[in-house]
């Protein structure tokens, strides 16, 4: 018998009875949305940009390339110095990295990016820096509303990401900047 | 559990507990360290006004899913397939083993990276693949830490929460050749950054854990904070995903209820930095998801184990338990300490001594965001072990005792009163041999002036 048969079959007799599905119905915390998303993108580490939309980030980016940084945008409207690369290794020295949100989280200051507008699956993870760009319609109050709204196609990928990567994994001291980006800057446009 | 998974090390867990406590400060450090992180979660769980339904909709969403699994499963391994992923079946760590191997083979792999993942360490992944020749690195810091130091995970957050910076600081000298005498967590993880940097850009596959395998979309989700999984499984061409059947979830509806309790509880931030969700490869590349049992169904067939299996690994009720803190991930005989240790991995300690490493105060099942009843199902074992007769020496000798006196009233009362007028009145050093391993570490309490009994029908009793 297949591993796969033997396995389904010991599953025929659960001890526990058959259980139903609950109902996920969570009310949802709807004031100062924005607010909430700032304040939880702080605790993440993050920093939220309210003003100047497009135009900060591109000025933000000037500069950036002025000072001879390797900036690659995917976001329309902003533009960087490098291009995609046909490979994903060959990103392994951009220091920014400008890429589109499709929403954002209130509750917890995540941020869905979707494959569709990365380029490489690796850009937001192997770029030094992040900037993510949400529009301000696009935040939501909690995971549950998130989640109806993402859309995940098949063959595709996606993240919520919270921040700049972490870690505590030394004697606890919290240290921002392990293997993903080393910051993360959220423009609301 | 299967033989795959019989105990680490063994050694009674009051012997191997009596090891870590002989540093004294050391143990206050690390009691100190993860009841911090426990502080942080009550922070965390305080601020959701609907904490408590999010921990019954986690339990009755999880147990919804055991109660189904088989549909589920089948359901998921479709959809996936459907999606372009390969999905394999192994009954236990051997097999997969085995499959790992024979994908990693055909690709001609030397090296892989594998991010944090309970699983492959219960399957002893590790060591089987470097015995073929494969190069493993472990990629998130605390795991690569103790895979320097050629060590087991002592938790299944925070793998190396035993350590000091000071003795990270000398690995690192060794291994990677950080300045001697350093120990600043940041310059340390800015080396460890740049080593493991060249190991992702150089690895021919990559390998993740589950965090929860999304049935109706053919999916599945890993979670960091470090962000190594994406890392990994998003520069090579090759990503496998190692799962136990334990990991599915129905739909994207219940994955969004268990992410937003998983961090919370785990190390008191409201979500991980990276939650992913995998629903195919990157073009050109290839994703296989192995599903494996070792052991679960069998839990499955116990009405109390079963719920065991509600478990989504956050750590939670190990940062709470006064036994693990005091007593370090390494007494357990399991790859899997603290309370969920016990219940999962009991039964192949052949020392039988592990269900005993818990005082039954119910705090894991208090923090627990699933529900699982932790102290009931630990108690469960100490009868299983009983009925198998396989009750751990002293035990097994004064147990029976115990029960007959406990029976007897009359014999109660009488020595009980014998015992508050000894305390009352012997010194502390002539009494404390006879509470054993007890009193080691603890003051003899100070006796009340009379029984309980005498108290409750003075004051209460008609
Ligand atoms: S048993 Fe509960 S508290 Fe313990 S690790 Fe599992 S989910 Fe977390």
């Amino acid at each position: 018998m297949s591993s796969k048969q033997s396995i389904l079959n010991a599953l025929k007799s659960v001890a526990v009875a058959p259980q139903a599905m609950p109902s996920i119905n969570v009310s949802p915390r709807l004031d100062d949305v924005i607010g909430q998303f700032e304040t939880n993108l702080g605790t993440v580490a993050g920093t939220l940009h309210r003003e100047g939309g497009l135009a900060a980030l591109q000025a933000k980016v000037d500069e950036l390339l002025k000072e001879g940084k390797q900036v690659i945008s995917q976001v329309e409207g902003v533009t960087g110095n490098r291009n995609a690369p046909d490979t994903a290794h060959e990103l392994r020295d951009i220091d920014f990295a400008v890429i589109p949100g499709d929403l954002a989280v209130a509750e917890n200051g995540a941020i869905w990016v979707n494959n569709q507008h990365l380029g490489h699956r690796v850009t937001p993870f192997i770029c030094e820096n992040l900037f993510l760009v949400v529009s301000a319609d696009k935040v939501v109050a909690n995971m549950h509303q998130a989640i109806k709204q993402i859309s995940l196609e098949s063959g595709e990928f996606g993240v919520f990401i919270a921040g700049p990567s972490k870690t505590a994994d030394i004697e606890q001291a919290l240290v921002v900047g392990a293997h993903g980006a080393c910051s993360l800057n959220v423009y609301l446009v | 559990m299967s033989s795959q998974t019989t105990a680490i090390n063994s050694g009674v867990h009051a012997k191997k507990a009596d090891i870590f406590c002989q540093d004294e400060a050391r143990v206050d450090w690390h009691s100190k360290a993860l009841w911090m992180l426990r502080e942080k979660r009550d922070r965390a769980a305080a601020s959701l006004p609907e904490w408590e339904q999010l921990r019954q909709l986690g339990s009755e969403m999880k147990l919804h899913t055991l109660t189904h699994l088989g549909e589920y499963l089948e359901t998921f391994e479709k959809n996936c397939q459907a999606n372009g992923i390969v999905v394999h079946w192994a009954k236990d760590g051997a097999e997969h083993n085995q499959i790992v191997h024979s994908i990693l083979a055909k690709h001609q792999v030397k090296k892989l990276v594998k991010s944090k993942s309970m699983l492959t360490e219960e399957c002893h992944l590790n060591p089987y693949l470097e015995s073929k020749g494969i190069g493993v690195i472990d990629t998130d810091l605390g795991e690569r830490i103790i895979q320097l130091a050629k060590q087991p995970p002592s938790h299944i957050v925070v793998p190396a929460i035993h350590l000091k910076k000071e003795e990270v600081g000398d690995l690192f000298h060794d291994k990677l050749g950080t300045k001697a005498g350093a120990s600043d967590p940041l310059y340390l993880t800015r080396a460890a950054r740049a080593h493991l940097r060249e190991q992702f850009l150089s690895a021919d596959a990559a390998m993740t854990g589950v965090n929860m395998a999304i049935a109706d979309k053919g999916a599945v989700v890993v979670c960091t904070n470090e962000g190594n999984a994406d890392m990994g499984a998003n520069l090579p061409k090759l990503q496998l995903h190692s799962m136990g059947i334990d990991k599915i979830v129905p739909d994207l509806d219940s994955a969004a209820v268990l992410l937003r309790t998983l961090a919370r509880n785990a190390t008191g931030q409201p979500v991980t930095t990276y939650s992913s969700f995998y629903r195919g490869p990157q073009t050109g590349g290839e994703m296989h998801v192995i599903i494996v049992d070792n052991g679960r169904t069998d839990m499955l067939q116990d009405k109390i184990l079963a719920e065991s299996l509600k478990c989504i690994r956050c750590g939670g009720c190990l940062n709470t338990c006064p036994v693990y803190r005091r007593s370090g991930g390494f007494s357990y005989n399991y790859t899997i300490p603290g309370p969920i240790g016990i219940a999962v991995g009991a039964q192949a300690d052949d020392t039988h001594s592990i269900p005993w490493a818990c005082t039954l105060c119910g705090s894991c099942s208090y923090v627990c965001p699933t529900k699982v009843p932790l102290d009931k199902i630990i108690h469960h074992h100490r009868r299983l072990k009983a009925k198998a007769g396989k009750l751990p020496y002293g035990k097994r000798n004064y147990m029976p005792l115990v029960g007959n006196f406990m029976a007897s009233e009359t014999m109660l009362n009488c020595s009980m009163s014998v015992a508050r007028t000894a305390l009352r009145i012997l010194p502390g050093s002539l009494l404390k041999p006879f509470s054993g391993a007890w009193g080691k570490y603890r003051e003899l309490p100070v006796a009340p002036k009379s029984s309980f009994e005498a108290w409750f029908n003075k004051n209460r009793g008609q």
